[in-house]
């Protein structure tokens, strides 16, 4: 069974590049995942905020992926933002320790809202 | 839970009962949906939360993909079955490969050490697998397969 390709569209709003995750997030979406973010940090920003999709089946593959990512956020100094997420996969994330690199906000203009007010 | 019993169900058993359900997957990933919808509206219609049959679907899916990944190997006519049935408070689930199993349980996955280099980003499977569910058990079959077995109670 295949999974369909992950569409990302690639939003700028102010200073926050927004990466708005169609699609389930699994070992299969490593390389839609890996582009969108060399695509979004071309523009050197400062802010990433990854929204998915509440319906999005999310798996420890999918999970290694989105860490490894983080990696590199972290690395080029990047605060994150996360949104979209089930509540059941925002416990999951925390389970997992992806909120110690990330902050996950209840909604897109709760998200957009706080990481604005950011320096 | 020290007192809940596993004995239920073993993925040996030939002649299933009529409480007792079987899945026999191919095993390839993506498969795990199938086993995850069927397991989802067994437990809806048995009275879990919505909560609860979340926790359930994410551990059935890790563990079908560590039988699929690791168990099988990818090995292209292997299978993966899952048995569930539910008896008193307690669904149980046992999902079984081809493989010999786990030499060792993973350790819980330290997202630290993955960030930096340390460690690989493994081991989230086994790890969502013991907190999302209400026990969890890795057996040898009589009939050589590695199995995971899980209870999840009825509460509230």
């Amino acid at each position: 069974m295949n999974q369909r390709p992950n569409e990302i569209k690639i939003e700028s709003h102010g200073d926050i590049i927004l990466l708005d995750i169609r699609g389930d997030v699994t070992a299969f979406s490593e390389p839609f995942l890996n582009n969108a973010y060399n695509s979004a940090k071309e523009s050197g920003p400062k802010k990433i905020l990854l929204k998915f999709e509440e319906t999005a089946y999310i798996n420890s593959g999918g999970i290694a992926v989105l860490i490894q990512i983080l990696a590199q956020t972290r690395r080029n100094n990047q605060k994150i933002g996360i949104t979209g997420l089930s509540d059941h996969f925002k416990k999951v994330f925390n389970m997992v320790g992806i909120t110690k690199l990330a902050t996950i906000y209840p909604s897109l203009q709760d998200a957009l809202n706080a990481m604005s007010a950011m320096s | 839970m020290s007192d809940l019993r596993l004995d239920h169900l073993r993925a040996e058993k030939t002649v299933l009962d009529d409480q007792t359900v079987e899945l026999n997957l191919p095993s390839k990933i993506g498969y795990e949906r199938i086993a995850i919808g069927g397991l989802a509206a067994f437990a809806k219609s048995v009275g879990f939360s919505s909560s609860r049959i979340e926790d359930l679907k994410t551990s059935v899916a890790e563990a079908c993909i560590n039988a699929m990944q690791h168990g099988n190997k990818g090995k292209p006519d292997a299978r993966v079955l899952i048995a569930f049935r539910f008896q008193g408070d307690l669904l149980y689930v046992s999902v079984s490969d081809e493989g010999v199993g786990l030499k060792a349980e993973p350790k819980d996955p330290d997202i630290e050490r993955i960030l930096e280099n340390l460690d690989p980003p493994v081991g989230f499977g086994v790890f969502l697998m013991k907190r999302l569910m209400d026990k969890v058990e890795f057996n040898r079959t009589s009939n050589h397969r590695h199995e995971v077995r899980m209870i999840m109670k009825l509460t509230g």
